[in-house]
């Protein structure tokens, strides 16, 4: 049967490849949009474990703060716990590169003379690990900026032992000197390589603050149970701290992405979806071709089991060929987009950037699994089908559309109904679950195929056949619906996710673009480079802040102090404000709360606002009380109002800049926002304090840069949806194309006898590049529909659930009618080849008896 | 930073630290070595001497039991400075330090046979452990071992010194109180005590070889009130082992007629003495320093240690002429080996011994120290 199957596949290569190679490109593209997704995914929980792995390896517990920084006084009291083994102070610093401030690395201060393992290497290309030969160890102290970096870090930057590199952290510049190679993937190979190690008395003096450190690492004496031993340092070190293993720690991660990453793997596996509608379509031609044959195996004494199995087992076949051009398809994809991803990670959700991309193994399995398994079930109903047909209809003609055609009412009934169903669930109870947007965008995406017979049918029936045209192609369409409708189908729900997805980002950047307009109205915004690594380091001092607000032409000032914190379990961003304008003159945009009165609620009493994804996660409204951990345990603070915000998908509270000094301890600003006197110009100020202030190392934008920015890290975060968008069409377009190779196949006979009846090439042509705009616009007409439905279930069910903020919808009118021109073109082009096919039929193949 | 999997070669780099930290970097002010010349000004000087890049306060001594008749306990406190730089980091932090502090602490039980090893390394600074300056009645002080709540001291009671240990893991630690029975001596001319045949192999070396001891003793939770007689040796220098030394072994001997015996010899490679030097202190505590040819030592039993495979000598036969001594030394317990978890491959003998004469009688008891014998064994310092 090998022999067969080998013998067979190849024939039918020859004679059809187009059908194969569309089965193929089918399968590869659903697997990759799958692995670009999962790799992207995986990798960025890579790059948090690996930093996880990296630092506290050997630790059972990592003590943290609830508060950005803890005192170092905390660290005897964990070594004198009874079950504590060791425990090692760290401090943890996001610093850049003087000379490139959107270089960032992870300055780690250890205590060297604590019995901690540092993985030393002596040469750049690696070398043994020599771990026990620092020439001169004392060197760590007494070398000015002593820092050991990876062999990696080293060859990007050019950097030997001995060279000087200069960095900063908040205005604060260091120059550090290489004292050694340490290389972390000796650890573990997930470690990142901007992963720089000094001493924390070093760390603590050059980049961070004396007598505060980020974490401390516990090792367990063995036998301890873990849990007690959490629990007892949370009480001996008081509310301020978190005690986690270093999986609870990776499980927090992992929380915090989880919308991100399910929204990105739902994406996914609509371009599945639509990939196993192109394998339906692909394998239903193939075997309509070769129905023949399959009579020929029948009367032969094969079973209908081993018809079966020979065309299982072929597609399985098509299906590995498919996941073999998909993995590095999907690797690929996955490398283009690893830093759009990388950078939504580091800006939206405050976690480690990913360095570069993790591959389990497990992955490429899953994606094979996928694409075969995907393969098989989009042939599962035309091999079935074609199986349990009599030798007798195999080898008569054919009466397959028929069947669809009288099932097309039905279909449609059962779409509806599941609709209604699903609709109903969800008005009834549904809209309590989290998931319930996935369920009703499902039910959507399964509704669409099992309407689309009825549409087609029903919209073809209209049109009269007056003449050898256009019209007589769109009828034909409905009349040819098996083949017909399952490409339809299959355009329509890609155009689905095309429309409502790009619904959703147009909206979405509309609402932006309203929310930047009035929430950003400062002209000049100041912070440091390190900023936007949320270092807690990373502050302006105060005296540069009262020279920078007493310039010449600024009329006010607002500072912000900001950094991470918690309500209850919740990880979000806290922003101390100090408003220089008065409260009429800000447009914060508030949900809840009227502004003026929010604003003096925060300012004179101690009240916070919060923002709309915080409130919609945790219940809480005007009036409500929110709890703050604050070094000293939990303070409450009233909601004085509920503001539209779209920088964090966490949460974040506005506090005034005296109650956050109050309730965290007093500290430098990160940021300040000046408000120029009327007239002045906003460039010229920035270029100003940029003269000024020469060695400072400045983040200076005009409110016009930075809105710029904003849309810059917009784009960014919506780059990887709109590429899997673009691999959903992509596949959709392949299906025109196919499906009308296997009409112009299917109508071999009508076409000879048309060109017998004088029929010209032309006309032919013509004919099949109608069947293709009219597949292609009926496919618009669904999809416009369920893009609609899409997008209303993303805006307003998906958003709200997942991420917590209010979309604005606003329909992008150019960006939708510029797709659909463009699906129309893509339609026409996609019929170009079976056009000239079709078109080159002769009547000649009238004589043929195989049709 | 380490994987615990492979934890005992997380102890490697932080060994290279302590002991090899000790060459100067060529940017830094050099550290002071030891002079024949040296001005003692005490009490000044039993503190601790910045500038110099090793010292130790070295307390052993034999214990016992309130009500009891014979020493049941031996015990050594000690407090290593490791200087790590000669003047303090200009670094504006907490941990900014310019010595290691290192304390190891040994109590040997003769009843149950136990001999239970306590060590802790940190850096000085105000939260882990310091080195205070005269007159500051406490010397110097360190966190416990991790697991222990309790510090270590090093206080000055005004005569001598008190020390306090405590290592919850180990179930153990000590609390003592001494006194000197006999005035402190130097050991060599004006407690300048080489080490080596180089102008600079010496250190600044003076003992207190006879104090009364008292205090309490805790084992598996007991606490019992002691006495006893203890020595110390208080070191303090920037010199290294010579190049051809490869450990030591030391001797500091009470023996009942009043007398005390201190000898060391630096060994070289082929186990021959590379250098040596001792003293014997008359019951009226008028001094004789020895050089190797007024002794000799005859090892008469080897011991071999499970933990690290060392081979140490456990049974001596030392003969000093000149002072008609001739004495048999046995350990009270043979496994006395301390081998340190912090630090790897350091592993050296320390223990209690009691002296006999030739007719096997017990004359006097004493401490015995083994450097150099395990395999890729590092010295305390």
């Amino acid at each position: 049967m090998i022999r067969y199957l080998v013998r067979v596949v190849a024939a039918n290569l020859r004679r059809a490849p187009s059908l194969y190679l569309l089965t193929i490109v089918g399968v590869a593209l659903g697997v990759a949009s799958v692995l670009t997704v999962q790799i992207l995914n995986q990798s960025a929980l890579a790059a948090f474990t690996g930093s996880v792995q990296a630092v506290s390896g050997e630790a059972d517990l990592s003590v943290l703060g609830r508060t950005p920084t803890l005192p170092d006084s905390l660290y005897p009291a964990v070594l004198a716990d009874p079950d504590v083994a060791g425990a090692w102070a760290l401090s943890r610093t996001s610093v850049t590169l003087a000379d490139r401030p959107d270089y960032f690395l992870d300055a780690v201060g250890v205590d060297f003379f604590a019995p901690i393992r540092i993985p030393f290497v002596t040469s750049r290309t690696g070398g043994p690990a020599v771990g026990a030969t620092l020439a001169n160890p004392a060197a760590v102290l007494a070398t000015p900026g002593w820092t050991a970096v990876s062999p990696e870090l080293a060859t990007e930057l050019d950097l030997a032992v001995g060279d000087t590199f200069t960095v900063t952290s908040g205005v604060r510049r260091a120059r550090l000197k290489v004292g050694a190679l340490v290389d972390f993937r000796r650890l573990t190979p997930l470690a990142g390589t901007r992963l720089i190690v000094l001493d924390l008395a070093q760390a603590q003096a050059l980049l961070g603050e004396p007598g505060r450190i980020h974490q401390i690492d516990v090792r367990a004496v063995a036998g301890t149970e873990l849990d007690a031993l959490a629990g007892r340092l949370r009480e001996t070190l008081g509310p301020g701290v978190d005690v986690l293993s270093p999986e609870q720690r990776t499980q927090r991660a992992e929380g915090l992405l989880a919308a991100f990453r399910l929204n990105l793997t739902a994406l996914s596996l609509i371009s599945v979806f639509v990939g196993l509608f192109l394998v339906y379509s692909a394998t239903q031609a193939s075997l309509v071709r070769r129905r023949a044959e399959f009579g020929l195996l029948r009367s032969l004494g094969a079973t209908p089991r081993q018809v079966f199995a020979v065309i299982a087992v072929e597609v399985a076949l098509l299906g590995a060929l498919g996941v073999a051009l998909g993995l590095p398809l999907g690797y690929w994809a996955a490398r283009v987009n690893v830093e759009v991803v990388s950078a939504t990670l580091t800006n939206l959700y405050l976690l480690d950037a990913i360095e570069r991309l993790y591959v389990p193994r497990a992955l490429f399995a899953l994606a094979a699994a996928i694409g075969i398994g995907g393969a098989v079930a989009g042939a599962l109903l035309p091999a079935l089908d074609m199986s349990r047909r009599d030798t007798k209809t195999l080898l008569a003609a054919f009466t397959l559309h028929e069947r669809l055609g009288s099932a097309a009412l039905p279909l449609a009934g059962s779409g509806a109904a599941l609709l209604a169903a699903t609709g109903l669930w969800y008005v009834v109870g549904g809209h309590d679950w989290r998931g319930a947007g996935f369920v009703l965008a499902i039910a959507l995406l399964a509704a669409l195929p099992l309407g689309t017979p009825l549409l087609v049918q029903r919209l073809a029936a209209l049109v009269r056949i007056t003449d050898f045209g256009w019209r007589y192609s769109l009828r034909s369409l409905g009349v040819r619906l098996q083949t017909t409708a399952f490409a339809i189908a299959a355009l329509g729900i890609a155009v689905s996710m095309l429309v409502g997805i790009t619904l959703m980002i147009g909206s979405f950047r509309r609402t932006l673009e309203v929310w930047v307009n009035s929430s950003l109205r400062a002209d000049v915004y100041i912070t440091t480079p390190s900023w936007r690594g949320r270092s807690t380091e990373a502050t302006l001092d105060s005296a540069l802040a009262a020279a920078l607000a007493a310039l010449p032409g600024v009329r006010a000032v607002d500072r912000l102090r900001g950094f991470p914190g918690y309500t209850g379990e919740r990880r979000i961003a806290l922003a101390g404000v100090e408003m220089g304008i008065p409260y009429d003159d800000s447009h914060l945009p508030l949900l809840a709360g009227e502004r003026t009165s929010a604003l003096a609620a925060v300012h004179e009493r101690g009240a916070v606002l919060i923002s709309e994804p915080l409130a919609r996660k945790t219940g809480l409204g005007l009036g409500d009380s929110l709890p703050l951990s604050v070094p000293t345990g939990e303070r409450r603070f009233v909601v004085a109002g509920v503001y539209y915000d779209y920088s964090s998908e966490g949460g974040t509270v506005i506090l005034s800049l005296p109650t956050l000094n109050a309730a965290f301890g007093a500290g430098p600003v990160n940021s300040i926002a000046l408000y120029l006197a009327p007239g002045a110009d906003a460039e010229a100020t920035v270029d100003a304090i940029r003269a000024r202030y020469p060695d400072t190392p400045l983040l200076l934008r005009s409110n016009r840069t930075l809105r710029a920015e904003v849309f810059t890290i917009f784009e960014q975060t919506f780059a990887i949806t709109r590429m899997l968008q673009g691999m959903a069409l992509l596949i959709a377009v392949t299906g025109i194309t196919l499906t009308l190779l296997v009409l112009a196949h299917e109508r071999l006979s009508e076409l000879a006898l048309y060109r017998a009846l004088g029929a010209g090439t032309r006309q032919v042509f013509g004919i099949f590049v109608a069947e293709g705009i009219g597949m292609g616009a009926l496919g618009l007409v669904l999809g416009g529909a369920g893009g609609m439905l899409l997008a209303a279930i993303l805006i307003l069910v998906i958003n709200r659930a997942y991420f917590g903020w209010t979309i604005q919808v606003s329909v992008p009118l150019a960006a939708l009618a510029w797709q659909a021109a463009s699906l129309l073109a893509a339609a026409v082009a996609a019929s170009l080849y079976p056009a000239f096919r079709a078109s080159r039929t002769t009547a000649a193949e009238l004589a043929r008896d195989d049709v | 930073m380490c994987d615990r999997r492979r934890a005992p070669a997380c102890r490697v780099a932080f060994a290279a630290m302590v002991v090899t930290a000790l060459p100067a970097d060529s940017q830094t002010p050099s550290w002071q070595p030891a002079d024949s010349a040296y001005v003692w000004s005490f009490p000044r000087d039993h503190w601790s001497h910045a500038g110099y890049q090793t010292e130790w306060w070295y307390l052993t001594g034999h214990l016992t039991p309130v009500g009891d008749t014979a020493p049941r306990f031996g015990y050594q406190f000690t407090f290593f400075r490791v200087g790590l730089l000669p003047s303090g980091p200009e670094l504006q932090s907490t941990w900014a330090a310019s010595d290691l502090i290192m304390g190891h602490a040994a109590l040997t039980d003769r009843r149950t046979g136990q001999h239970r090893f306590s060590e802790l390394v940190y850096r000085a600074t105000p939260l882990l452990g310091a080195f205070h300056p005269f007159p500051d009645t406490l010397l110097a002080w360190s966190r416990g071992p991790p697991g222990t709540g309790e510090r270590w001291t090093l206080t000055w009671n005004g005569a001598a010194f008190n020390v306090a240990m405590r290592d919850t893991r180990a179930r153990t630690g000590f609390a003592l109180t001494t006194r000197p029975a006999k005035p402190l001596v130097f050991q060599g001319p004006n407690g300048f005590s080489r080490k080596g045949h180089g102008p600079t192999a010496a250190s600044q070396y003076y003992s207190f070889t006879r104090l009364a001891t008292r205090g309490t003793v805790v084992v598996d939770g007991d606490t019992l009130p002691v006495e006893g007689t203890s020595w110390m040796d208080k070191e303090f220098g920037s010199n290294q082992l010579g190049a051809g030394q490869v450990g030591w072994d030391w001797f500091s001997l009470h023996l009942d007629d009043g007398r005390e015996l201190m000898l060391y010899v630096l060994r070289d490679s082929t186990g021959g003495v590379d250098y040596g030097r001792g003293t014997v202190v008359a019951g009226s505590g008028t001094v004789r320093f020895l050089t190797p040819a007024d002794w000799t030592i005859d090892v008469r039993a080897r011991w071999r240690s499970d933990a690290t495979g060392a081979v140490y000598p456990a049974r001596w036969r030392v003969r000093v002429p000149s002072a008609g001594l001739e004495l048999d030394l046995e350990p009270v317990v043979a496994n006395q080996e301390n081998v340190s978890r912090l630090i790897a491959d350091l592993a050296y003998w320390e223990g209690a011994v009691v002296v006999r004469d030739g007719r096997g009688a017990v004359i006097g008891r004493g401490y015995i120290e083994l450097t150099g014998y395990a395999v890729l064994g590092r010295l305390p310092l």
